[in-house]
């Protein structure tokens, strides 16, 4: 039977930030990684907030409110908002580019061309810049006391 | 090639959880422009305003689904990172089991609250 297993990655998790020559998108790779750990992170908290404390009336809510608005949760959650906007855009940009959406036309590759990243990139900067828009949004809500 | 059938469920997942979860964060943390475009909505984080919300079926349908891909698409992401790291197959087949059951746990409590709010 063959072996399914995949190649042995010799640089651990360091080489998840560095293992030479990584292009904007390797770092979007690394970022969206670790954006997507901490939302599972913040998903358990969340969770555990909105189903033991919520369910158990009025006082134990309101408690579990007032335990939560402080600035350094307040902050962690703009963190967390920032995150998630980041991780669907770019899960987004990833989706369109395994799909091919952002493939573009065929061209020869006649000396000098771009490679795929490279010609995919116009993507990834609209993404980052869609990205910005949306904290933007969130950082005036945030900035204003928001509702929450 | 199951491997294969996970990574499209984990795209269509994705695209889901994106939009509840915008959806979600809108309601909650977006007042100030939302209010600015005609909606208004008075502190959803309030008890009242939260069982209002826990008592309309939409919601409820809109907080579980989000919970059931979210979590498929948060478990099987973590399994996406472990699989890297060269544990061996039985290892692995083990933490999967994990994975699921963990799963099962959470969806189980965030299935039941929606649901027993929905009638009181």
């Amino acid at each position: 039977m063959a072996d399914n297993r995949p190649r042995e990655n010799s640089l651990g998790i360091a080489g998840w930030v560095w293992a030479g020559n990584y292009t904007l998108e390797r770092y979007l790779y690394l970022l969206h990684r670790v954006t997507g750990l901490g939302l599972i992170l913040f998903g358990i908290f969340h969770l555990t907030a909105t189903t033991i404390f919520r369910v158990q009336g009025e006082a134990v809510w309101n408690a579990t409110m007032e335990f939560l608005n402080n600035p350094v949760f307040m902050v962690g959650e703009f963190l967390v908002v920032t995150a998630f906007a980041f991780h669907a855009l770019n899960g987004l940009r990833l989706i369109l580019q395994e799909l091919g959406f952002t493939l573009g036309k065929p061209v020869p590759p006649i000396y000098p061309f771009k490679d795929a990243i490279r010609r995919k990139r116009l993507w990834t900067l609209v993404t980052l810049a869609a990205v910005m828009v949306l904290v933007v949004f969130f950082f005036i809500d945030f900035a204003a006391g928001g509702p929450g | 090639m199951k491997n294969a059938y996970l990574n499209f469920a984990q795209m269509i997942t994705g695209i889901m959880v994106a939009v509840l979860l915008f959806i979600h964060i809108a309601v909650q943390k977006l007042g100030v422009i939302l209010s600015f475009l005609g909606f208004k909505i008075s502190d959803p984080l309030a008890f009242n305003s939260m069982m209002e919300r826990a008592r309309q079926g939409l919601w409820a349908g809109i907080y579980i689904c989000l919970l059931a891909f979210g979590l498929f698409h948060a478990l099987n992401g973590l399994r996406n990172i472990l699989l890297e790291t060269g544990l061996s197959p039985a290892k692995m087949r083990t933490l999967t089991w994990l994975i699921i059951i963990f799963g099962l746990i959470f969806f189980a409590l965030g299935t039941y609250v929606p649901l027993v709010l929905l009638t009181t």
